[in-house]
């Protein structure tokens, strides 16, 4: 399995505080890895380091081989990294078509005259078809999840980095996002990254965790590894609970 | 375009042809001029500011930019009065580059202040440097473009129609829906891969080509320039005609010019109250009717979705 993505000392500062620190890591191309911390571990700034939405102070990003550090965020999308937000951000005044057809419009896609059919298969995909000419104002929260990941399927990507894709769901909503994202790494082979805090919903659906906690990387493994290893357990139970176990 | 939409489109437009021969009025001939001129900023503006929904606070520097860049060709230098229009629209979009390029990068107030500063500070030289461009008294003796009233309005009125048909079909397209995405969230469409900073900059660039050619027709209108074709009156005026007319329509904002001039003109019995009358009018219309007037009226009359 060849790296996808190397990343390897990446820092982040704001005013004193270090939100991302030495952070190395790599992902094999067609890997499912998850991101495990509890809330302001930096999984989040992660994500915006490697998309350009923040700049980095320091360490190094590849993917394919070429840095993406100091790139713009539409050009890292364009060369095939594509991401969803923590909190949904679709167009609004937009239909959920249209939301669609805007990532179609990146100059990676190159959709041309196959636009309309290309936008229909990933609202098929993503289970939004029969809604594609409501109004985004009208889409219950699930199914913006759906929306936000159907937005980024749009732009064709290899590396698809979800942030808390569950974040808001209801049980019931939760197992089918489970399986369609599933769905994209077997039958597309896309390589994905998920940000999560809760243990549960990834589990199952990735092999191999980055665990963090205050902008650090603690643990690397699989997920069974991960669940008794002595500083995850620490940073959601706290010191205390450990000190009395 | 729906079939409703074609037939309204075109009674209006009927309207706009038959009613200065008609009325067969010199006087009256020149209020129409002004209205389809005031329809061309309008829709330009809105083509940017409606689409992307970041409120360009500074038209009149386009407007003045072309108005000027006639009166230097023709009136300093005597260049056939042709040659302004695009000179005129040159000039528009360099200036639309400079205040875009800086600006639009930005997020939050930013581009609003700077383009309202620039048009100010191009007032404030237009009126310093007054060994070239004739300080608040401005430049006198343009030529006409076409001689005969009717014929400068006939012109204008083409232009007018080309501006809102040219704008509205790139609203239309891929273009078009990029800005809107802009507008719905810039950060969102970043993440879609889309080079948002350059759509931003090259709609500002084509907004400001069609508004310095209003200026360029204005200018040869008038047979005049002065600094107040800077104006941060004209500018808010702009934008009233874009909000009266429905935001984001072009055609709307259009009708909105127009008929905003034709309500001053038609108030001019009413002698002093008439500016209050106005703005009293106008209150109600940005108060009560959010999307404003002209585009919500006519989806009603319309019916349907068509």
């Amino acid at each position: 399995m060849s790296a996808l993505l190397e990343v390897e000392g990446l820092t982040k500062r704001f005013s004193g505080v270090t939100a991302v620190k030495d952070v190395s890591f790599t992902l094999g191309a067609g890997e499912i890895t998850g991101v495990l911390g509890p809330n302001g571990a930096g999984k989040t700034t992660l994500f915006n380091l490697l998309t350009g939405f923040l700049p980095s102070d320091g360490g190094a990003a590849r993917f394919e081989g070429k840095s993406i550090l100091g790139a713009a965020p539409h050009v890292i999308v364009n060369r095939g990294i594509a991401r969803t937000f923590q909190l949904c951000r679709p167009f609004h005044g937009m239909t959920v078509r249209e939301n669609v057809v805007v990532g179609c419009l990146a100059p990676r896609v190159h959709a041309g005259g196959g636009l309309e059919q290309r936008v229909a298969e990933i609202l098929g995909e993503v289970g939004l078809a029969h809604k594609a000419e409501q109004p985004v104002e009208i889409l219950p929260y699930g199914d913006l999840r759906r929306l936000e990941i159907a937005r980024a399927l749009a732009t064709r990507p290899q590396l698809l980095l979800l942030d808390e894709p569950f974040a808001g769901l209801g049980a019931g909503e939760i197992e089918p996002l489970v399986q369609l994202i599933r769905r994209l790494h077997d039958t597309q082979g896309l390589t994905i990254l998920i940000i999560e805090h809760k243990l549960r919903e990834f589990m199952q659906l990735v092999s191999r965790v980055i665990a963090m906690d205050f902008g650090e990387v603690i643990a690397i493994g699989a997920p069974a590894d991960i669940v008794r290893h002595p500083r995850v357990i620490e940073s959601y139970i706290g010191k205390g609970a450990h000190a009395i176990a | 375009m729906g079939k409703r939409n074609m037939v309204g489109a075109g009674v209006l437009l009927g309207l706009l042809v038959a009613l200065p021969p008609l009325l067969h009025n010199h006087y009256l001939t020149g209020v129409f001029i002004v209205c389809a001129i005031d329809g061309i900023w309008a829709a330009s503006w809105d083509f940017f500011s409606g689409l992307t929904g970041r409120e360009n606070f500074g038209h009149a520097l386009f407007i003045g930019g072309g108005a000027y860049a006639a009166a230097f060709l023709n009136g300093n230098f005597g260049l056939n009065p042709w040659f302004s229009i695009p000179a005129g629209i040159a000039v528009a979009v360099v200036f639309g580059l400079l205040v875009g390029f800086p600006t639009l990068r930005l997020k939050g107030p930013y581009f609003a202040l700077a383009t309202l500063a620039s048009a100010a500070i191009m007032q404030q030289v237009a009126i310093n440097l007054w060994q070239y461009t004739g300080g608040s008294e401005g430049i006198y003796g343009l030529d006409t473009l076409i001689d005969s009233s009717l014929g400068s309005y006939y012109l204008v009125l083409a232009i007018l129609v080309a501006t809102v048909v040219v704008l509205s079909l790139i609203a239309r397209s891929r273009w078009g829906t990029i800005m809107r995405a802009i507008k719905g969230d810039e950060t969102a469409c970043q993440a879609a891969g889309i080079n948002v900073t350059f759509y931003k900059i090259a709609s500002l660039a084509v907004s400001a080509a069609f508004a310095g050619l209003g200026g360029v027709l204005f200018a040869h209108y008038q047979q005049a320039v002065t600094p107040d074709d800077f104006d941060v009156f004209l500018s808010i005026s702009v934008i009233i005609m874009a909000y009266v007319g429905g935001i984001g329509t072009i055609w709307g904002a259009a009708c909105g010019g127009i008929l905003l001039n034709l309500m001053l003109e038609l108030m001019r019995g009413l002698g002093e109250y008439r500016l209050w009358v106005y703005y009293v009018i106008l209150m109600v219309v940005l108060f009560f009717m959010r999307e404003g007037f002209v585009a919500p009226l006519w989806r009603r009359l319309r019916g349907g979705n068509a």
